[in-house]
């Protein structure tokens, strides 16, 4: 009965996606789904709206692990839906193994914005990011790409040059790889001030559990507290930590416990 | 239990079941050993543990304080505890006051696969020793480029006896002992290679994990490596489907094409950069003549060096192929367990539930093959997994630092881990400690009254 609720729930809401009734809805009450794409549009529909940078719902992928309970089927369904390409998967910077999910209308919706903000600047060039829509985006589905190969792709569009990718780099789209020099990943244009609140976000997160005395809190009332150092919201950096490990769950009688994992 | 046994007179149950019923439930009970002690007399941190392959009755550890230490685990040494717990103190060690023994850590020491008369060592003094076990003296020494941080000799092989090192050079060596020189190189890893594991289904092909996060087959027998694992290419499921089979096989006709096309592209300068072990420099040296003369300059067995895919974010740590030969698990610096299908050479997109694994040292995984359980040493516990759904379904506290490495003894159903702490813990299936002693006198006098 607690998952018929639920999904009534889900249908309003996807239908109504900018409603502000998500906001009321507690973390309690929604924590665990039944199915991974049903995670995706709930917590898409849950990004919090942030001020100064205009950037669309992204999920990370260690928030999907807390809330579908088998991992492996997390894994396997997000590999068939970015095989369908319904999302696309990022890998972010901010740690060791985070991905960031975006729905792949959200992330063209974004390239649009990004390019049009350029075009207002006046900068030159600009039909590098059209070559880069229409070629790279819908072939290639990994989230890293190959020198070699994005230049082979590019130049599907027309006549490339070295200015091009450098163009596509600072603009935020592609990222050099640490390890391989000749490979890129591919980044979300504009995220860079938000992954920087994430992991600081992270931090105050983690401090706050630490500092009490038993390392542990009712989630009603944390779930109220408003983070300094993060645009992104407490139900955010919760499902975030839950699903990456560093805290876990308790039910108890008088509800849901979180505490800081000692493992 | 009696029940079962009558099953399997009457054939109900078929004999393998009953004994992987059995043992399963005593593995599903393992706990830290009430009645069975190993005493080490190491004084650093345990590298390396292994049971041997023929009779599963010596254990042998390396150490950080350049020791190596033998066991019996099936007879103790003594017993204390009135004769309740059974200390297993070590037969011998070797170790720096030995004459020709190692200078530094040992990190790896293995058991000559055919018997027990024979164990190799390998040490970040840069040396392979191959020791004589009754004697306790070095036979062979060999010599490395760098710190070698894994040696490993296939348990299937027949026709030769290679000890495979993967050191902190890029290149895998063979070493021979019948003749006591190298056999062969392998080139291929872009930095130094910290796992080294033979096949369990073919005595030629040896699997290897690198720093640079790649993992890659080689059949021995010929130049190159013939599989790099990719860890974006994944299938969903423990097989590939039969019918999604010929898309998989377009999107690999695809990279193929893809990957012609590039090499024939004109030669760039950024390429230039990245000349870092020796396949890349030939890479480069071929490319400054005409197109079409570039791929004639590299070996054909050699195309895989410019295969650069990852199977990990980080290092690879750890590997263990499964008894059948047909899964390969691996351990990442990256805190990630994979599940690859080794036919089709996919990742299984099994989720391990990790938080951390340990970085800076390779560990040791051990397979429980009846059960599908893996243990894995993560920081100072070590976790049993289930291999097709990635559960936790065992943890095992007792070691005070990190673990790392571990061995599973599927005859006694027990495991040995070591650790930074310098323990050997033994994990055993819990028996009911009974009072014999007191049973039997009152016994005794009840028998005896007249």
């Amino acid at each position: 009965m607690d998952k018929g609720k639920k999904r009534r729930r889900e249908d309003e809401e996807i239908e109504a996606v900018d409603s502000d009734a998500n906001h009321s809805l507690s973390l309690e009450q929604n924590l665990s789904f039944s199915d991974t794409l049903v995670a995706l549009r709930m917590m898409r529909a849950q990004f919090p709206h942030i001020d100064k940078v205009s950037i669309q719902p992204f999920i990370l992928q260690s928030q999907l692990y807390s809330s579908v309970k088998d991992r492996t089927q997390v894994d396997r369904e997000l590999e068939s839906l970015r095989r369908d390409k319904v999302v696309r998967v990022f890998k972010l910077n901010t740690g060791q193994d985070d991905h960031g999910i975006m729905f792949l209308d959200d992330y063209l919706k974004q390239v649009e914005h990004v390019v049009k903000r350029m075009e207002e600047k006046k900068q030159c060039d600009l039909q590098v990011f059209k070559w880069f829509k229409v070629h790279v985006i819908e072939s290639k589905l990994e989230p890293c790409i190959g020198h070699q190969e994005l230049y082979a792709l590019l130049s599907l569009g027309g006549r490339m040059k070295d200015e091009h990718i450098s163009l596509l780099i600072n603009s935020g789209f592609l990222t050099h790889q640490l390890i391989d020099p000749s490979m890129y990943w591919f980044a979300i244009p504009n995220i860079g001030s938000i992954l920087k609140g994430l992991s600081q976000g992270r931090k105050e997160l983690l401090s706050l559990l630490n500092r009490r005395r038993y390392k542990k809190m009712m989630l009603a009332p944390l779930e109220k507290k408003h983070l300094r150092l993060s645009p992104l919201d407490m139900r955010f950096h919760l499902r975030d930590l839950i699903g990456s490990g560093h805290i876990k769950t308790v039910h108890t009688p008088t509800g849901i416990v979180v505490r800081v994992s000692k493992d | 239990m009696w029940k079962e046994i009558g099953d399997r007179e009457m054939g109900k149950i078929r004999p393998n079941s009953f004994s992987s019923w059995i043992k399963s439930n005593r593995i599903s009970n393992l706990q830290l050993s009430n009645n069975k002690d190993i005493v080490s007399p190491h004084r650093g941190s345990i590298n390396s543990l292994q049971v041997d392959l023929t009779e599963g009755r010596y254990l042998l550890s390396g150490a950080s304080d350049a020791s190596a230490a033998v066991y019996d685990v099936q007879r103790a040494t003594n017993y204390e505890g009135n004769g309740l717990i059974a200390k297993h103190k070590c037969l011998f060690s070797v170790d720096k006051q030995h004459g020709k023994g190692h200078k530094y850590a040992i990190s790896s020491a293995i058991w000559y696969p055919v018997d027990t008369g024979l164990f190799v060592t390998g040490s970040y003094d840069h040396y392979i020793k191959v020791w004589d076990t009754n004697t306790t003296q070095v036979v062979m020494n060999f010599k490395m480029p760098g710190k070698v941080y894994r040696t490993a000799m296939s348990p299937l092989a027949t026709s030769h006896m290679l000890i495979a090192a993967g050191t902190e050079d890029v290149q895998v060596r063979l070493c021979d002992i019948a003749s006591g020189a190298f056999a062969h190189t392998l080139s291929g890893h872009r930095d130094g290679v910290m796992t080294v594991e033979w096949s369990t289904s073919s005595e030629w092909v040896l699997i290897t994990g690198g720093c640079d996060g790649a993992i890659r087959f080689w059949d021995i027998r010929r130049a190159g490596c013939f599989l790099v694992l990719d860890q974006s290419q994944s299938q969903l499921g423990r097989r590939p489907p039969v019918l999604a089979r010929s898309a998989a096989n377009k999107v690999s006709v695809s990279k193929s094409l893809s990957a012609g096309q590039n090499s024939l592209g004109k030669p760039r300068a950024p390429q230039k950069k990245y000349a870092n072990g020796h396949g890349m420099k030939q890479l480069t040296i071929g490319r400054m003549p005409a197109k079409s003369s570039a791929r004639q300059r590299l070996h054909p067995g050699m195309l895989s060096i410019q295969d650069r895919a990852t199977a990990h974010y980080g290092a690879v740590t750890g590997l263990k192929v499964t008894d059948d030969g047909m899964y390969l698990l691996s351990a990442g610096s990256d805190s990630r367990i994979k599940l690859w299908d080794l036919e089709s050479g996919y990742n299984t997109l099994v989720n391990f539930e990790m938080v951390r694994l340990q970085t800076s040292k390779a560990i040791q995984l051990a397979i429980s093959q009846e059960t599908a359980q893996v243990f894995v040493p993560c920081m100072t516990v070590v976790k049993a997994f289930d291999i097709w759904s990635g559960k936790m379904s065992l943890a095992f506290r007792g070691h005070y630092e990190s673990v790392n490495c571990c061995w599973f003894s599927s005859q006694d159903q027990e495991l040995y881990t070591g650790g930074n702490d310098r323990q050997i813990l033994v994990w055993s299936p819990c028996e009911p400690m009974t009072d014999d002693t007191d049973t039997a006198h009152t016994k005794d006098q009840d028998n005896w009254s007249d």
